[in-house]
């Protein structure tokens, strides 16, 4: 059976965060629900649909950003109290709108993360959790890395409370009481954490987690082990996941999964008789699902699932058929419904059009005194900057609440654009005139009406430091552009991870001299992505990275007044070098640099490398040889006169070509990490073989692993 | 919702715009195109055909419907249609780098075979103007032909650049076709007969045309763009960062007007309402379009759009339905109004809160520095611009410079200058280093070609601290001669070429001509007839003299011929001057011209000679092989091994001809360009008829190889008696 959802658009409201809209659950099965929702003005809206209208039930006063809302109530009776968290401070109201509840709580950051069971309140903010009941605080515990989300297993069901963490250092963190009972390794950063079924599943201790690389598993919490479920990996590369709920849509008795994502994807999983989650339908909206649930706001017994957006709208899929076949009449009903509700907009939007003319009038006419300030207030935008493990490039994507008009994109540091199928905005490339005004490059996004989420994709090198602006402007008067900055750090292509191989020949780089923690600390910051900004409790500390492209691996250990850096490649090491020395310098401390160089590593990473590169010239060799194979086919008619290899190529023709596609520039990658890692084995020695470096060209245009070995061996 | 109502996947690739239908028989429609190895495959599923094996078409190996046509070099352009009413079915035209096919697939037989010289990059058939049978024309390097059914060319003028689109158009509304020419200069020329009627000049190489219906086209560009036009009046355009392969006029939803079907790079096909450029229906392919046409292909009685990728997937759809409304996308119209309408209430909404916020910030304090973090600004804060001329100095070439400025404080962070044909890409950014901010910003701007130019600046203003910038948008226009210094007067420096006419203008007249068209400094003062202005080029050094006398008479002296036909264009077209004869010397290019034409004339006679050669070659081979094989038979193998060997060295020596015959024909193709293009420049230095009379004479003098008439036609600007 296919599962046919129509789009229906309820409402917009501000900008809202992630997990902020619910439905209130109704008095009996398949009523009508109300939606609540509260965006970054801090209103809460509360509203349902009456005749294809928005009607309110009630809507609070503008107040701080609105972080998260849930709903609770006492357990085991309707959850339809709403709480929001906004700032540092929790509040709660009734379902008609009546706040009875308000919490100051004591945190200095504010709220990023709730879960409410009954008395217990779970909050979570960047790096603080804490756990009340009844307002008095119970636990506490300061995490390591920034905290996505918070969730509690159902404490009904267990009789013991497990907090959950999701933690951007790729880690869910079990809590019991202040201390971790375990981690658990996630393959991405965890975004969102859900109870599977919403109930936790048949033993009430399934958990589902998405991650921002867009993958979806499921984990049995027991109180001593995590049990791996299944995993969704996510071959479409499709956006990171911001919310999952369960309902049963599609309608055969088993809750299906809902999945909103980053890219504006709506999924929806079913499971099969192995209880694995299999893809029913998707949809694309244009921009952030910040909020998903299933149930029934537009029309009584038809099913819908709601979804909210990063611009706030509030849109359902509903099983209710555009086009009735009961009869004509119906239709028309539905279209003079339609009709009454295009046109009490279209008065609004004329009565607004005219005030607007006035206020610019006004604007126009300060504009003529010299006291006046002309000062516009900031728009949000959602901006996300992440490391894509499987092409080891930069995806950077832009989201702004009103269309972008353009986008510049100004480098400091030699960078490539590559072009995204998603992104329909004309790029051109300006030419960057001198060096003095640091431009390496200079590109404009002129996007298509309508536009409101741009994404891009950026290769870095290695070694290669400097800072990335993108200057937004929305299609909005007055006109005004914001700025954002990244940083592409000098180690830009690693990862962290939590393992690594210790039986490699490694090479070592030791720091000593008079630094405090927290220098240190900022070094690793400054050269290496995913590490907290914040220097973590205790007094020495380990992190471990994995570089995406080539696999091999940094390990770094410091404390006061010194550090040291274990990488199997030598080039790591080198760059490492280059860049605390400079920074060192430049704040005037004297720090101590030794290194020891392992000869073996250098081997060791030329053979990491060799099945890389293999594979890649066997692929170009192939792809080049399809177009010549196919025309002999058109020539001869049959090919059985081919060796069984170029009938293998013409076979896999298609899925080679889409292979190449997908990894452009990917030998002159591994190309440029040779030669850099060739250069940097006899700089540690002192030479300079800069000279020798065509030489070692010629040997990997006609590749061959030993001939490669020997000439580094040899020069 | 609109579904394809058939769809097929030929095991062929398809050659991108090389793609028509016709009846080759007569009666059934048959897809013919263009595929890899120089071959043309038509797709005939009515008839399961019975197999022919004559020398050129071939039964495909691959498929049973579709049979190849061997044409043995790279095709460059295919149509099919009616050439000769007579036969009663569809001829097909195959034109490549040389020669121009027409070939009667029926029968099996050529209708003509032609050598084309000046390649075939472009077809169109049908009728142009007042000719009265069908013309297969062809657009090449710089030239247009016209053959009727028998293969004689009934047509022939030149264009500005090398051909790559063509249209036929009733542009001006008489009943009678007009030809529409796109080339590689960005111009879309408009050719009654051989009467240039209108010139519309692009932004990028005008890759497609194709008639709406009416006089109204679509065009599309090699940067994505594409858009329509009606007569000279652009009515949309729009841009994507795909390239337009392929554009068609179909009725596609059934209001009884053309939409304009675009096939796009990356495999999409939409159609766009011919009025506003808005998209009423898309659909998507794996790969790249490679053609867009119509037919009966299901021979029902309804006419199909027929798409075609790359790959070779073909789908069929039928019009929508008149009780569709229009509404061919899966999504209701009204959920999309109702989410446009919010949308503006949205921004409207978003607009006010942004006036409001503003107020309350003026009333807060006086402005300071600090408030320069938050993006706020004196109010009265104006951004002015001003263009000049900087001549070479030490560090930079000579250039246009466009200064701007803020009138306070406020610095510039960085300009973007959106404008079509000077830059390398759509848009020109300056974005000084945070060290070098300032209240004002000089950008050097080299335009290459001699055009008005749009500016669209958008300066983004705020303070050093800022985070969020103001953003002016201005537009400023650059003349067309910008690139032009004024300099003091230099008799000595005159060149000694120059064009020399008459036309019925006050002086004063002219100098709001030139204040208008290059850029003077503010203080010049210009007094009255007679009067000499002096300018030197940016781009070359090269000097431009323009001199008035009383009776209105002007001289400019220049030796760049294409510099002196802007300039009368650009004055006939701002005095409104219908006619006008000029008289024109360009010594040194006239010389170079006649080298280029003895060069023609000898490159000619390499190639016969070379193609003799050849012949006699391939007659030795047959000699060889045969005596060779009856050395063989004979098994006198020492023989055999000789006449091998000597095959073995011609064949060497037929390589190497090929090579030189390659050398010679690609020269021969500069200059056959270079002669076509003296042609066109002698044109534009007349303004009218005379244009039109110059251009005729000039090709009747190269078809009788009269050089000397030639320039005395170019020269004088008129035919000879």
């Amino acid at each position: 059976m296919d599962l046919i959802l129509n789009r229906m658009d309820y409402l917009q409201v501000g900008v809202t965060s992630q997990k902020t809209m619910k439905l209130i659950p109704a008095s009996r099965h398949r009523a009508t629900q109300k939606v609540v929702i509260g965006d970054h003005d801090g209103v809460v809206t509360c509203f349902g649909m009456k005749k294809g209208e928005a009607a309110a039930v009630f809507k609070t006063l503008p107040g701080p950003k609105i972080a998260r809302l849930e709903l609770g109530g006492v357990l085991n009776t309707p959850q339809e109290k709403i709480f929001i968290a906004a700032a540092s401070e929790i509040r709660g109201f009734t379902k008609r709108g009546k706040q009875f509840f308000s919490f100051e709580t004591n945190l200095t950051e504010s709220i990023k993360a709730m879960h409410i069971s009954g008395s217990d309140l779970f909050l979570s903010a960047s790096y603080i959790y804490n756990h009340y009941c009844d307002c008095k605080d119970q636990h506490y515990y300061l995490s390591g890395d920034k905290i996505n989300d918070v969730i509690c297993l159902p404490v009904e069901r267990l009789s013991r409370i497990t907090p959950v963490l999701a933690c951007q250092d790729r880690v869910l963190r079990v809590l019991q009481g202040s201390d971790v009972m375990y981690e658990i390794e996630v393959p991405g950063p965890p975004t969102v954490l859900a109870l599977h079924n919403g109930n936790g599943g048949d033993s009430g201790e399934d958990l589902l987690f998405g991650t921002s690389d867009g993958k979806l598993a499921l984990f049995q919490i027991t109180t001593s082990k995590p049990v791996h479920k299944w995993e969704i990996q996510n071959e479409k590369k499709r956006g990171g996941i911001l919310c999952i709920d369960s309902f049963d849509i599609v309608g055969d008795g088993v809750k299906d999964l809902l999945v909103g994502r980053d890219d504006g994807m709506v999924e929806v999983y079913s499971f099969d008789n192995a209880n694995e989650p299999v893809l029913r339908f998707d949809q694309m909206l244009s921009e952030s699902v910040t909020s998903i649930q299933g149930g029934c706001v537009g029309k009584d017994s038809y099913d819908e699932i709601v979804v909210s957006t990063y611009s706030g709208w509030v849109t359902g899929l509903t099983t209710e058929p555009i086009h009735k076949e009961s009869g004509p009449g119906e239709e028309l009903k539905i279209n003079q419904e339609m009709q009454n509700k295009i046109s009490s907009l279209r008065n609004e939007l004329e009565h607004l059009q005219y005030k607007v003319l006035q206020e610019r009038e006004n604007y126009q006419q300060s504009s003529q005194s010299s006291k006046a300030k002309s000062a516009v207030p900031s728009f949000g935008i959602n901006d996300k900057f992440t490391l894509n493990k499987d092409d080891a490039s930069y995806s950077l994507i832009l989201e702004v609440q009103t269309a972008i008009d353009n986008v510049l994109i100004q480098s400091d540091v030699p960078i490539d654009l590559l072009d995204v199928d998603k992104n329909s905005a004309v790029v051109s490339f300006s030419s960057c005139d001198s060096e003095s005004n640091d431009n390496f490059l200079l590109a404009t996004y002129r996007c298509q009406a309508n536009t409101t989420r741009l994404e891009l994709k950026i290769r870095s090198i290695e070694g290669q430091y400097g800072t990335l602006q993108a200057y937004v402007t929305p299609r909005i008067q007055p006109k005004t552009c914001q700025v954002r900055q990244y940083h592409i750090k000098p180690l830009s292509l690693h990862q962290r991870t939590h393992f690594i191989d210790h039986d490699r020949p490694m090479n070592t780089l030791t720091l000593t001299g008079q630094f405090s923690f927290a220098e240190v600390h900022s070094w690793v910051v400054f050269c290496l992505p995913e590490v907290p900004e914040k220097p973590p409790a205790g007094e020495c500390v380990t992190f471990y990275f994995q570089n995406t492209f080539l696999d091999t691996q940094l390990e770094s250990t410091y404390r006061k007044g010194e550090g040291v850096f274990k990488s199997d490649n030598i080039s790591t090491i080198s760059i490492l070098k280059d860049v605390l020395s400079k920074e060192a310098t430049k704040r005037k401390i004297n720090l101590n640099i030794s290194y020891e160089i392992n000869e073996v590593s250098v081997k060791h990473t030329l053979k990491l490398i060799h099945p890389k590169l293999e594979y890649q010239l066997l692929l170009a060799k192939k792809v080049q040889l399809i177009d010549a194979l196919k025309e002999l086919q058109i020539h001869e008619g049959n090919t059985n006169f081919l060796i069984p290899e170029y009938h293998c190529i013409l076979e896999e023709a298609d899925h080679l070509q889409e292979e190449y596609k997908k990894q452009p520039a990917h030998l002159e990658r591994l190309y440029g990490m040779i030669t850099d890692l060739f250069i940097d084995k006899f700089k540690f020695k002192g030479t300079n073989v800069k000279t020798k470096v065509p030489l070692l060209l010629e040997i990997l245009d006609s590749y061959d692993q030993n001939a490669l070995i020997s000439f580094f061996d040899a020069a | 919702m609109l579904l394809p109502v058939f769809t097929l996947k030929l095991r062929h690739k398809i050659s991108p715009r090389m793609v028509a239908i016709g009846r080759y028989d007569g009666t059934h429609p048959c897809l013919a195109a263009a595929t890899q190895a120089g071959k043309v495959f038509i797709h005939n599923p009515h008839t399961r055909n019975q197999h022919v094996s004559a020398s050129r078409v071939f039964q495909s190996p691959l498929e049973s419907d579709v049979s190849l046509l061997n044409i043995n070099q790279a095709v460059s352009c295919l149509t099919a249609g009616v050439l000769n009413p007579e036969l009663g079915y569809d001829a097909l035209l195959v034109g490549t780098q040389t020669n121009l096919l027409a070939y009667d697939v029926y029968n099996n037989s050529d209708l003509f075979y032609r050598e084309v010289a000046d390649g075939a990059n472009a077809i169109v058939l049908g009728t142009l103007g007042d000719i009265s049978s069908p013309l297969a024309i062809i657009g090449g390097n710089c030239a247009l032909q016209g053959f009727n059914h028998e293969g004689s060319d009934l047509f022939w003028t030149v264009t500005g650049d090398n051909v790559n689109s063509l249209a036929l158009c009733d542009f001006d509304g008489d009943g009678k076709k007009e030809l529409l020419v796109g080339s590689e200069d960005f111009d879309i020329r408009v050719f009654k007969e051989d009467e240039i009627v209108a010139e519309m000049t692009e932004t990028e190489t005008v890759t497609s045309l194709c008639p709406m219906y009416g006089s109204r086209f679509g065009y599309a560009l090699s940067n994505g763009t594409v858009g329509v036009y009606d007569k000279t009046a652009r009515y949309w355009r729009i841009k994507s960062k795909n390239h337009a392969m392929s554009i068609h006029a179909f009725d596609l939803n059934s209001d009884g007007v053309n939409e304009l079907i675009t096939g796009w790079s990356n495999g999409k096909v939409d159609a766009r309402s011919d009025r506003t450029g808005e998209v009423i229906f898309k659909d998507n392919f794996s790969s790249a379009i490679a053609g867009v046409v119509e037919g009966d292909y299901r021979m029902d009685g309804h006419i199909q759009l027929i798409c075609c990728s790359v790959d070779g997937e073909i789908r069929g759809y039928l019009p929508g339905m008149t009780e569709m409304r229009g509404n061919l996308m899966d999504t209701s119209v009204e959920q999309d109004l109702f989410r446009e309408l919010s949308q503006k209430k949205q921004n409207l909404l978003l607009e006010l809160r942004n006036y409001e916020e503003n107020a309350k910030a003026e009333l807060a304090s006086p402005p300071n520095e600090a408030d320069g973090h938050r993006g706020i600004i004196p109010a009265n804060t104006r951004v002015h611009t001003k263009l000049s001329v900087c001549l070479r100095n030490e560090t930079q070439a000579a250039h246009t410079e466009l200064c701007i400025s803020t009138s306070n404080d406020t610095i510039i962070r960085a300009v973007l200058i959106f404008a079509e044909g000077i830059f390398t890409g759509e848009s020109h950014v300056v974005h000084p280093s945070i060290h070098n901010l300032s209240s004002s910003i000089c950008i050097p701007i080299a335009p290459p070609k001699d055009v008005p130019v749009d500016l669209h600046l958008k300066a983004f203003v705020g303070y050093r601290s800022s985070t969020q910038f103001h953003v002016f948008e201005l537009t400023r226009q650059l003349p067309r001669f910008s690139m032009y210094a004024l300099t003091s007067l230099d008799p000595a420096s005159e060149p000694i070429s120059y064009v020399n006419f008459t036309i019925a203008e006050r002086a004063q007249r002219v100098v709001v001509w030139l204040s208008q068209n290059f850029l003077l400094p503010e203080d010049t003062h210009i007094q009255n007839a007679p009067f000499q202005v002096c300018f030197t080029s940016l781009r070359n050094g090269g000097h431009l003299h323009i001199k008035i006398k009383l009776s209105g008479e002007i001289t400019i002296n220049t030796d760049d011929i294409d510099l002196a036909g802007d300039i009368i264009q650009s004055m006939a077209s701002f005095f409104a001057i219908e006619d006008l004869q000029v008289e024109a010397d360009f010594p040194v290019y006239f010389e170079e011209l006649r080298k280029v034409l003895v060069k023609v004339d000898e490159y000619h006679s390499v190639h016969q000679k070379l193609s003799a050669d050849m012949a006699d070659h391939s007659n030795l081979i047959r000699s060889l092989l045969v005596g060779a094989e009856d050395a063989r038979l004979m098994r006198d193998m020492k023989t055999m091994k000789s006449r091998y060997m000597e095959l073995y060295d011609l064949n060497r020596d037929l390589l190497n001809g090929y090579k030189i015959r390659c050398n010679n024909h690609t020269e021969l193709l500069g200059n056959l360009k270079a002669v076509n293009q003296a042609i066109q420049r002698a044109g534009r230095l007349q303004v009218g008829k005379p244009k039109n009379q110059v251009i005729a004479a000039c090709r009747d003098a190269i078809r009788s190889n009269n050089i000397n008439t030639l320039f005395k036609i170019m020269r004088v600007g008129t035919a000879s008696s």
